[in-house]
């Protein structure tokens, strides 16, 4: 026994007798192993080790590898490695995700644009062979590989920053085009046609940028955005790809004149100079020049590639028309959002096949246009604009760029017969992307279930286009599937249609959530959740008797899975039984959290960054606000104060680190029975609304404590039992109530008349939690069915229903949540876990 | 709370629910529980009946998945111990335990962290708890609460030697927190026949004793 336990505790216990680092040695050899090196962290050498001591170590790297990975990028290499088999499974997970819709996200344009240079890099070891003839270097290769660099530096600063204002300024400061000529050393002749070039590309590409930028601050309309910033980054690439061969053209014919001139015959293999055969498009529209003959190069070639450039950046000028036509059609066959369709439009696109590129460019180059015209519409709108822009997405159906795909598609069709060689290396390549744009996922945050998802078909569509014969069947199996998925969302586009229109100015885009975050990590139900006002940070509230905060910037990769884990940052303890209700400071910096102890804790919130195994700080847990006597079920905050209220049947306001913090407590009359949620009406100063036993809800005036009116309606008195109230919310800034209902329903009430304004059957199962967006557009309900839903206020419909959680007994959703200034929404269930949507 | 729709039981603790009604509703039996979380209700339900019929609460029902057994019950141990931490830092401070200590033995190294490190016990109490938290919820080892992986059941042991040492600091350095804790919850008593009984952790590791010695376990036994 002796030598059994010494070697146990020696692995990573220290002899107290023994003293110091030695001790620990002589108690390991004393127990006769060598598990010395195990001590520092290696976990598979335990099997010598006596008895129970094996698998001390196991924990030890099993608690170690969630601190390490938050803080590392221990997910990135797995992520990289995995890309494989991911995709791989790439069909089962199209399955799993049913409400994920494709989007386009920062990482996958990205990768996306990786995988163009990957193909520009074969294009050009072509060049090479036919450039071995000529001694002197291409310039234009200098150039090509200096643009790659300036692509890279951005992005990598790109990464580096998620703040987009950050990334805009960044960029414009990244002015490389001084440093790319001076760092070539391009002739004078060369920089004179370089430059502008450059230049253009450079500020079209900045322009475009910062218009999508301006386009997504404030607002998230995101994958339209996204998708607007994909095709500009697109369209820019094809302009430089085909600068590049101008100007590697116009060197070439350069090169040939000094041939010429010195050795007075046509150098070899002249016509083989022309632009490439595999680049049938811009062969075509350099057919002019490569006719032109040679001895009169000089000038005139100059003159034509000038003149050809100028016809280049016109068409980079996006023919406003076009595009407004475009989307009338588009509007007019709006509502036959046809998923697959989309896919199988992005697909050429993905491809770059030379066949498409003219297609593909065009289609491109419209789209910063479109991206400036959005933004307007938005802006013409009054103050709300912001609301508006914030909330477009909400809208009905689908983007509106989608359809120009779609158009697009049209012209397109036709010539996809591309080499099923090629587009199995696409695939490949495309493989390749998607792992490196999972790796990339932790520091842009930008993934989402969608986009993985996207990904996913964006191959089966390669597939499917360029292998028809061989794997038509595999391709349109996802593609059903993708259709299915978006059938059942249908139903809620047409829903949110007419609501929208009306609600946010009619701009086309509605914003499907997708759950992205999981946060796992309590061991019993989470009763509450809130989020910070700014910081994408939130805290959990659980039976499990804590309270857990969450950085969703610190994130795990989960394995095969396009969401991600976040590792908990604090846990606060001090109830003593299960957590039921939280609150924040407007601040954020201060924390409430009632409990079924009859407590509620004040609490410091520790910096979002915190190491999650730092030293325990006792200042933390900055108060406790005794008095109520039974358990607290609801709590709210507004500036400094808080109202609760407890099954001891009262409700009380606080003024958190006062000296006399209990400012006062209103309590009902006995047949109001016990209150059962709280909240301040938010347009009205010194009002709460409480709602109790009896399915009343009742104004008080904080200042009088006196009642102000009872919101109940007078025709379905019959059967309260049924309508128990779990959750009561004041609508942000209109005079209204609502209230969720244990009968299934939510109601919403008039503040000033008490009235019963609306009443609608939202879930199948009680509806136990509401939550206001902050500009009062859209209601966000959770129910013990497992689902929650999104409603827009306006008309009250559907929106969105998203399945989120798993039943305990019979309870499954206690709380939902928006965020007061970011696009996340939130959910708590009775199954541990919290989820974070986007 | 008992409110029943028609004749059926529903088994929910609305707002307002006070707290000696919280979770009182009638048993139901684990197989007409068609939850995920059966087996995590079964054992919730049988602590809230009597918490000091250790025995009971620890058979295991039949055709029970035994790793998932094991591993709902050291989630729940776990989180229950959250309770005696609560109390612990109310009197355990860095500077009245400077170091993770149970008999003057060993110094217990928290494993929390790249090398292990000798903190305080409050930090070690903490670190364990909300690494073991990280570690049962992990998605990499256990994605599912309804069958466990055999490589992840292993991995329980060290859980449980590790929150072990809690009871141990507990009981040889805050007595009374230790036996005010043990009185309502019967918690060191119910982890030491449930390490016992599934082989978690040898035997001389369970230096605190527990009332009744149950010397019936065989000697010499060793970890799975």
């Amino acid at each position: 026994m002796g030598t059994n336990s010494g070697a146990t505790t020696g692995i990573n216990n220290k002899p107290v007798g023994a003293g110091g680092g030695t001790g620990v040695v002589g108690a390991s050899l004393g127990g006769g192993t060598t598990n010395l090196g195990v001590n520092i962290g290696n976990n598979s050498n335990n099997s010598n080790l006596g008895g129970g001591s094996s698998p001390n170590m196991n924990l030890n790297s099993g608690s170690n590898n969630p601190a390490s990975a938050v803080v590392g990028l221990g997910g990135v290499g797995n992520n990289i490695t995995n890309s494989n088999s991911d995709d791989g499974n790439g069909g089962s997970a199209v399955t799993n995700n049913q409400q994920a819709t494709p989007q386009y996200t920062i990482p996958g344009i990205l990768h996306f644009i990786q995988h163009e240079w990957s193909r520009f890099e074969l294009e050009r070891s072509q060049w090479d062979v036919d450039r071995a003839e000529l001694q002197p270097v291409v310039k234009s290769e200098e150039m090509f590989a200096a643009m790659k660099d300036c692509f890279k530096l951005f992005l990598a600063k790109r990464q580096c920053k998620m703040g987009r204002e950050e990334e805009v300024k960044k960029f414009n400061e990244v002015y490389l085009l001084d440093e790319l000529i001076k760092k070539y050393k391009f002739s004078e002749i060369e920089r004179k046609i370089s430059r502008p070039l450059n230049e253009a590309a450079h500020t079209k590409f900045a322009h475009a940028y910062a218009t999508t930028h301006r386009d997504t601050v404030g607002s998230e309309a995101r994958i339209a955005m996204l998708l607007g910033e994909r095709k500009c980054l697109e369209s820019l690439k094809s302009d430089l790809t085909r600068r590049i061969k101008m100007l590697e053209y116009a060197l070439r014919q350069e090169r040939a004149k000094f041939y010429r001139l010195k050795y007075g015959t046509d150098p070899p293999q002249l016509n083989e100079m022309k632009p490439s055969n595999e680049d049938t498009s811009l062969g075509a529209e350099v057919a002019p020049d490569s006719e032109v003959p040679y001895s009169s190069v000089s000038n005139t070639t100059w003159r034509q590639g000038r003149q050809m450039l100028r016809q280049y950046l016109a068409e980079i000028g996006y023919t406003d028309n076009i595009i407004d036509v475009r989307s009338n059609r588009v509007r007019s066959i709006l509502g036959l959002n046809n998923n697959a369709e989309q896919e199988e439009n992005v697909s050429p696109n993905v491809n770059g096949n030379e066949n498409n590129k003219r297609a593909s460019e065009s289609e491109g180059r419209r789209t910063p246009a479109k991206k400036i015209q959005q933004p307007s519409d938005t802006l013409i709108l009054d103050t709300e604009a912001a609301v508006m822009a914030n909330f477009e997405f909400l809208g009905p159906t689908e983007m509106s760029d989608d359809d120009e795909i779609s158009d697009d598609l049209e012209l397109v069709g036709g010539d996809n017969d591309k080499p099923h060689m090629e587009s199995s290396t696409l695939n490949a390549k495309l493989l390749r992307s998607e792992g490196y744009s999972t790796s990339n996922a932790d520091q842009s945050e930008k993934i989402t279930v969608g986009s993985a998802v996207a990904r996913r078909s964006l191959i089966t569509a390669v597939t499917a286009a360029g292998d028809e014969d061989v794997d038509a069947s595999l391709g349109l199996g996802e593609l059903a599937q993708l259709t299915v998925n978006n059938d059942s969302e249908g139903t809620y586009d047409s829903n949110a249609k007419d609501g929208t229109g009306s609600g946010t100015g009619g701009t086309g885009y509605r914003k499907t959530w997708n759950a992205k975050y999981t946060l796992r990590s309590h061991f019993d139900g989470v009763r509450a959740l809130i989020f910070h006002p700014e910081e994408p940070v939130l805290i959990t509230a659980s039976e499990d008797h804590t309270l857990k905060l969450w950085n969703l910037q610190k994130t795990v990769q989960a394995k095969k899975s396009a969401s991600l884990d976040v590792e908990p940052l604090y846990t606060f303890r001090a109830h003593t039984g299960p957590v039921l209700c939280l609150g924040m400071s407007t601040t954020g910096d201060t924390c409430y959290s009632g409990g079924l102890d009859g407590n509620i804790e004040c609490w410091q919130l520790p910096s979002p960054n915190i190491d999650p195994y730092d030293c325990y700080d006792p200042s933390v847990h900055s108060g406790t606000l005794e008095g109520h006597t039974d358990a607290v079920w609801g709590l709210t905050t507004m500036h400094s104060n808080i109202v609760s209220c407890s099954a001891d049947g009262t409700v009380k306001l606080w003024s958190p680190y006062t000296k006399e913090p209990l400012l006062r407590t209103y309590t009902a009359s006995e047949v109001e029975g016990v209150p059962s949620s709280v909240d301040f009406v938010r347009n009205e100063v010194d009002h709460i609304v409480v709602a109790y036993n009896s399915a009343h809800c009742i104004i008080y005036d904080t200042e009088t404590g006196k009642q102000i009116i009872k919101l109940e309606a007078a025709q379905e008195m019959s059967g309260n039992t049924g309508k128990f109230i779990n959750k009561v919310v004041s609508h942000p800034t209109l005079p209204i109530t609502i209230t969720a209902h244990e009968d299934r329903h939510i109601r919403f009430w008039d503040n000033t008349s008490g009235t019963l304004v609306h009443s609608m059957v939202a879930h199948l199962e009680p509806v136990t939690s509401l939550a206001v967006d902050a500009h009062g557009l859209y209601l966000l309900s959770g129910s013990h069915d497992c689902s929650i839903r999104l409603w827009n206020l306006d008309n009250k419909t559907c929106v969105q229903e998203i399945t989120a959680h798993r039943k305990k007994f019979d309870e499954s959703i206690f709380d939902v949540a928006f965020h007061p200034t970011k696009p996340y929404i939130a959910s708590a269930g009775a199954d541990g876990l919290a989820k974070v949507f986007v | 709370m008992k409110m029943a729709d028609g004749t059926t039981i529903v088994r929910r603790n609305r707002p307002g629910t006070k707290a000696k009604d919280f979770c009182r509703w009638p048993d139901e039996p684990l197989e007409e529980m068609d939850s995920t979380l059966a087996v995590q209700q079964y054992i919730q339900q049988l602590i809230k009946r009597d918490p000091s019929n250790v025995e009971l609460i620890l058979t295991m029902p039949e055709a029970q998945d035994e790793g998932v057994w094991k591993y709902e019950h050291l989630r729940q141990f776990c989180m229950e111990l959250n309770g005696l931490a609560v109390r612990l830092q109310k009197q355990c401070s860095p500077s009245t335990c400077t170091q993770m200590t149970a008999t003057d033995q060993w110094i217990f190294l928290c494993a929390a962290h790249k090398t292990p490190k000798e903190c305080p016990a409050i930090d070690y109490t903490r670190h364990t708890l909300d690494g073991a938290a990280c570690l049962l919820n992990s998605n990499k080892y256990f994605p599912s609460r309804v069958s466990i992986k055999e490589s992840s059941v292993t991995k329980l042991g060290s859980v449980c030697r590790r929150v072990y040492r809690i009871f141990s600091h507990a009981y040889f350095h805050h007595r009374r927190i230790f036996d005010e804790f043990e009185a309502e919850t019967y918690l060191c008593h119910r982890f030491t026949h449930f390490v016992t009984k599934y082989n978690l952790m040898s035997k001389e590791n369970l230096i605190v004793p527990i009332n009744e010695e149950e010397n019936n376990a065989t000697p010499g036994e060793s970890e799975a």
